[in-house]
């Protein structure tokens, strides 16, 4: 008899947010304003430990919930109450607030101790179910912490499972495919991707659930050792709204220029790199700036302006040493009617001038990741965002490279940047178990001590990078768009990672910094980072680290590894989505094959097919397919809509385009006024041209 | 894991909207001992609750004073009323910029004793229907009465041998699109109560259900308009010229004018909410004539009329939505034909399921917190013989004045169905002595007529359905079902060519080569407008999973 501990989380609900909920002054997102609802995906978990309870036809099997929240997270406890959970806990405290994904693991993972010894009577046989992630975080890092803390292997990323004889196997995703496993040790930690079926509330539930009594504890009761801020590892600098694009809403007359846009859509750098290239220059050390007082390097808007003035003034002082700022300047200084900042910032200002030693030292890492086509292309993106912020710091990249025979893999990583690769072989490193790989590359950061280290955002890497990172003490920023060498000379650090990612479902950006770590880490999206160009010539040199690997390090018995069936790859550079123009199913299936043929031979780029809600409820495509706010948000290079009136809600799920062309027959078709290129005509005419266009185009 | 054994319920009441509240609320007071539950389809408090709204400030009071002390000056009531109306307008359009007040003339007929002297709203308190429903929402659960929303009821167990009810059974949640269970199927749970009361708002699915099971009957067919409703913000200029204590009600442009048509019965209304937002609406009774006429439309023009404009103009939509009113009055009540009760034995119609408003005034709110009230007291007094509870509850409606006031206003719109506002109009003034016409349902008026001042603009729907943040599961059987798919074919489309993708305010209906179909169940606002205007009847609504639906905040 197994028991099943499922953690929930109450959430603003982000499918509800309209313009009422952003601060019209600083655009920020005002989360009071949107309702709490409990996160998708832990509903998911609760129906899928039901499930399990079910397959194992174990009657007397308990489900607990448990929650870390406000007082007002109760109503998730409600919530599980209604529908299958026997008890429920929840987490508050004062203490226990502002936490990081570290310091909300840690607690959590006590409370589970806790559950075990007093409510399962120390069995070892329960599992821990949870959401893969939140959709306010977006992190997926909470699950794999508590693992780390508890010592107890995790499988992330679960779709299904099956009972056979007494054991479960488990269907879950990897980087282009699926996987099924068992595991080898229990209790373990598991988090559901993608359940589809989340419980009803039961009437009679219900009402028993206002009922009863929850049980509630505080920091103290469960004995965390690391809580709220202060146990927090990372910070955040600022929060602030994403990049509004502005469409162009062109129209184009013929196939043929609709050709050229894709061309040029396709072609053209995606907006995030460009918006590098052109930004600002690249970083500088303090000691390699003309003078002490260059402080043009600092993270924040508000540092870097105070600094301004102060330089400002310093210079019209004609002072040029620090030794020169005395009291009486100071008090000068402090009159200016530029200065809006107190004395004890302008102390922290001088003070930071000092400073000239990066408050990190070691090599640039990226952890890789490769299956049986050689590397994913996401650690070359790495390697490239490496390779900028080694050169900035002055120091070298490094690539940990594990497997059971990588060496052959080495070559193309100094190719694209590494000056070394730690090669890490062993027999037990293939197929990729997370309890088996976060013991090996802990290991070796542990002996070479970098001062970042790299993970790809994909299945595996966000598995992984949370087990290290609290394996290794480090705080560790999930999902990362923006990664940049800065100063924050007034905090007394000198070349740290600045880490911006989006939260809330995209609705914000959130710059984060790590603190009290030996090391900063990061996963970073697929596809954001730029890969460099591949110099063959380049020199490195490959380290090989033995790390002592046993089979009872082994956590999961893989029994299947299935690649690129069933998977739609929304990941794609072009999306081609048909809508309810496309009349039937032969026409979506003809016409976008096509096109997405036509696209991928001329260009050699990836391209997926979509479609809109209503041609899904129309049987032209399977639900997967579904692009929007109720199906799969996606944000390709080029986004082209067939027959798609422009819903709303389908143009939230697309907003993070970098083009949008369009294709309707209806001249007032609202999504005309919400792309950048849109063609009046049917797909039936228009297609073929354009199919044909793109082949014969010069 | 064991789901517990079911108790039969003391009282179950059907609907969280301002009847079923006032209802529990006074029930659980007077009687802390029973169990009141209130269940909701709706995914929480006020989210299928939408009305102008102007709200009787007796009304209020009755239903507050006891509860509540200082009720006017707590901190919900400042967020929820938004004041009381000190300036009423009454505008008669002309065209698309001139207008006329007319409220002398309303005046003048309350001086001389006419029905239409009703109309005036004078000391009314301004408020937002979801908001007041979310108010007392709170307020029931305080006084210890059960409000569970996202429960929908599906059937009456009406036992045909004792003549009671004997509880509901809940719609059935997690089939698939074609009707089969899936792993988390719920099947329909079943509640068994002693007593109901059915407050499910305008042409509830239990209140129809009932109707027929139990044999009661109207006089004359509920009539119905549609309400569309849009939240604007607009400048704080444009506010503090329209002020937060007037409401605008508007007749004529662009339903009715005089002679050369178009001839429809409704009008527009601008409410103020606070916080520099303007309720914008319009209300249309559903006997119109002209199959390519959309409410919506008239909300377009009546937003573009010059006298509107100038307080709307550059605003942002920030919400909306729509709702069926039951216009019907006082020979559409249902009543039982042997006792006359508006209800059977154990079982209630309250507020809008009953039909309590009153179209002299244009209001309902107040009649359905009095049906709760009497409700409240007919439960209380036949504890133990629930079969006399719906006798007790018509006799208190004729004691507080709620059929005498329905009464009063009998003729009113009946006459109007009848003879156009026109003639009708006029002819109503003569209220008590007219006779009581007989007129056709809503789905028998349409004509081959078109409506000749249709905006050039399309309504955006979509954009509607959003704001109204409507929604449903969308792996379910579609709950709208066209009855004869060969009428909309053979019939329909030829003569009106499909006038539900035009009149449904969500846009749930699409022509999907050359074939009706309810394309977008996902985005019904359940206004069921379209069950009660599709020109061959041929259209049914059905109660879906709960937790669809808008989701109402300040409706």
């Amino acid at each position: 008899m197994s028991d099943y501990i499922v953690l929930v989380k109450q959430v603003p609900d982000v499918s509800q947010i309209t313009d009422n909920a952003f601060d019209p002054n600083t655009g920020n997102l005002i989360r009071t304003r949107l309702p709490s609802v409990i996160n998708e995906l832990d509903a998911q978990a609760l129906a899928f430990a039901r499930r399990m309870a079910f397959l194992a036809g174990d009657q007397k099997a308990r489900i607990i919930a448990l929650t870390m929240g406000p007082p007002m997270a109760t109503d998730v406890l409600r919530y599980s109450l209604a529908r299958c959970a026997d008890i429920a806990i929840l987490l508050t405290d004062k203490a226990l607030g502002g936490a990081d994904t570290w310091a909300t693991a840690n607690p959590l993972a006590w409370a589970i101790r806790k559950i075990a010894k007093e409510m399962l009577q120390d069995s070892q046989d329960y599992y821990i179910v949870a959401g893969m992630q939140s959709v306010d975080g977006d992190t997926a890092q909470v699950p794999p912490q508590i693992a780390e803390e508890l010592n107890i292997p995790c499988v992330s990323y679960i779709t299904d499972a099956h009972f056979q004889q007494g054991r479960f196997t488990f269907t879950r995703i990897i980087s282009g495919g699926s996987q099924t496993v068992q595991l080898r040790r229990m209790p373990a930690v598991l988090t559901v991707a993608k359940y589809e079926y989340p419980l009803f509330a039961s009437f009679q539930r219900t009402r028993q659930a206002s009922k009863i009594p929850l049980i509630q504890w505080d920091a103290r009761t469960i004995q965390a050792k690391a809580v709220g801020v202060e146990g927090s590892k990372t910070r955040v600098i600022r929060v602030f709204p994403p990049g509004k694009t502005t469409r162009k809403c062109q129209p184009v007359h013929s196939a043929k220029e609709l050709a050229q846009v894709i061309a040029q859509s396709l072609r053209q750098a995606s907006a995030g790199e460009q918006a590098q290239e052109k930004g600002r220059a690249a970083y500088l050390l303090p000691a390699r700036r003309k003078s002490p007082f260059d402080r043009s390097f600092e993270g924040t808007a508000k540092e870097l302006e105070d600094f301004q003035v102060l330089t400002q003034i310093l210079q019209e002082m004609k002072i040029t040493r620090l030794e020169e700022i005395t009291d009486q300047v100071c008090e000068k200084i402090l009159q200016d009617p530029r200065v809006d900042f107190h004395k004890k910032a302008l102390e922290d200002m001088i003070e930071g001038y000092r400073l000239t030693d990066p408050t990190y030292k070691g090599e640039v890492w990226v952890v890789a990741e490769q299956d049986e086509n050689g590397i994913h292309p996401a650690v070359f993106e790495l390697l490239g965002k490496a390779r900028e912020l080694a050169d900035s710091l002055e120091v070298q990249t490094g690539v940990v490279l594990a497997g059971k025979s990588a060496r052959p893999l080495a070559d193309s990583l100094i190719a694209a940047g590494a000056d070394k690769v730690y090669l890490l072989e062993h027999p037990l490193l293939e197929p990729f178990d997370p309890f088996v790989w976060r013991k090996a590359v802990s290991d070796v950061w542990e002996k070479y001590r970098p001062q970042i280290v790299l993970f790809a955002a994909t299945p595996q890497g966000r598995v992984l990078a949370p087990m290290v990172s609290y394996r290794t003490g480090c705080g560790l920023t999930a999902d990362c768009t923006g990664l940049d060498i800065r100063d924050s000379s007034r905090k007394k650090q000198i070349a740290i990672l600045f880490q911006t990612r989006p939260a809330l479902g995209g609705n914000v950006m959130a710059t984060i910094c790590t603190k009290d770590s030996p090391c900063q880490m990061a996963t970073a999206r697929p596809g954001v980072m730029k890969r460099l160009d591949d110099n063959p010539s380049r020199r490195g040199t490959i380290v090989s680290h033995w790390v002592q690997l046993r089979e009872e390090d082994r956590s999961l018995e893989i029994l299947r590894t299935e690649k690129g069936t069933g998977k739609v790859h929304f990941d794609s550079d072009c999306i081609v989505s048909g809508g309810k123009g496309m009349q039937n199913r032969d026409n979506y299936d003809r016409l976008l094959n096509l096109l997405c043929t036509a696209i991928r031979d001329r260009f050699a780029v990836s391209v997926e097919k979509g479609a809109s809600r209503t041609a899904v409820e129309q049987g032209f495509a399977e639900r997967i397919y579904q692009v929007g706010q109720t199906g799969t948000a996606v944000g390709p290079k080029l986004y082209i809509a067939v027959g798609i009136s422009g819903a709303i809600q389908h143009m939230i799920g697309i907003a993070n385009t970098e083009t949008i062309a369009a294709i309707n027959t209806d001249p007032h078709a609202p999504i005309f006024k919400q792309c950048d290129y849109y063609l009046i005509g049917s797909a039936e005419q228009v297609i073929p041209q354009l199919a044909e266009e793109l082949r014969t185009m010069g | 894991m064991s789901t517990p054994q079911a108790n039969p319920v003391s009282v179950l009441i059907i609907g969280a909207g301002p009847a079923g509240l006032s209802a529990a609320i006074h029930l659980k007071k007077n009687h802390p001992e029973l169990d009141v539950v209130v269940i909701d389809k709706a995914s929480g408090p006020g989210h299928h609750n939408l009305s102008g709204a102007v709200v009787e400030s007796a009304a209020l009071e009755r239903l507050l004073n006891p509860i509540e002390l200082n009720w006017q000056t707590s901190e919900q009531a400042k967020k929820v009323l938004i004041g009381q109306v000190q300036q009423d307008d009454l505008l008669f359009l002309a065209g698309k910029c001139a207008a006329f007040k007319i409220l002398p003339a309303i005046h003048l007929a309350k001086a001389l004793g006419l029905g239409f002297g009703q109309l005036s709203h004078r000391g009314d308190w301004i408020c937002s229907l979801s908001r007041l429903t979310a108010w007392l929402c709170e307020l029931a659960q305080k006084a210890g009465v059960e409000v569970l929303h996202g429960f929908a009821a599906g059937e009456i167990l009406w036992n045909e041998q004792t003549h009671l009810a004997e509880g509901v059974r809940l719609v059935d949640q997690g089939l698939d699109k074609e009707g089969h269970p899936q792993p988390n199927f719920l099947p329909g749970e079943i509640i068994p109560a002693r007593i109901i009361l059915i407050a499910e708002g305008c042409d509830g699915q239990i209140a129809e259900q009932f109707i027929q099971k139990a044999g009661l009957r109207r006089r004359s067919p509920q009539l119905f308009s549609l309400g569309v409703k849009e939240l604007i913000k607009v400048s704080p200029q444009q506010y503090e010229a329209f002020g937060n204590g007037r409401v605008v009600h508007a007749m004529g442009y662009p339903l009715w004018t005089p002679l050369i048509g178009p001839g429809m019965f409704g009008g527009g209304i601008l409410y103020p909410m606070g916080a520099e937002q303007i309720a914008v609406g319009m209300i249309v009774g559903l006997d119109y004539p002209y199959y390519d006429f959309n409410p919506q439309d008239a909300l377009t023009l009546l937003k573009q009329h010059r006298w509107v404009r100038r307080f709307i103009e550059g605003g942002k939509v920030i919400e909306g939505g729509a709702k069926m009113i039951p216009e019907g009055g006082f020979h559409a009540l249902p009543r039982c034909p042997q006792t006359g009760s508006i209800g059977k034995s154990n079982v209630c119609l309250l507020g809008d399921s009953a039909g309590f408003v009153n179209m002299l005034k244009i209001k309902g709110i107040h009649n359905a917190v009095y049906s709760g009230l009497a409700a409240a007291e007919a439960v209380g007094a036949n504890l133990d013989t629930p079969a006399a509870v719906a006798r007790c509850y018509t006799r208190l409606l004729e004691e507080n004045g709620v059929l005498k006031e329905m009464a009063s206003a009998k003729n009113f719109r009946q006459t109007v169905a009848k003879f156009g506002p026109l003639q009708g109009l006029p002819l109503s003034v003569l209220g008590d002595w007219l006779p009581q016409f007989s007129v056709e349902p809503d789905w028998k008026t349409m004509r081959r007529r078109r409506y000749r001042l249709k905006p050039a603009v399309r309504f955006d729907k979509d954009t509607l359905t959003a704001v109204a943040g409507t929604a449903h599961r969308e792996e379910q059987p579609c709950h709208l079902t066209i009855r004869n798919a060969a009428v909309c074919k053979e019939k329909c489309q030829p003569l009106f060519e499909a006038p539900c993708i035009t009149f449904c305010p969500a846009g749930v209906y699409e022509s999907i080569q050359g074939a009706v179909k309810p394309a977008n169940p996902s985005n019904c606002l359940h206004c069921k407008t379209c069950q009660r205007k599709c020109p061959f009847d041929n259209i049914r609504w059905r109660c879906p999973e709960p937790n669809g639906g808008p989701k109402y905040k300040t409706m």
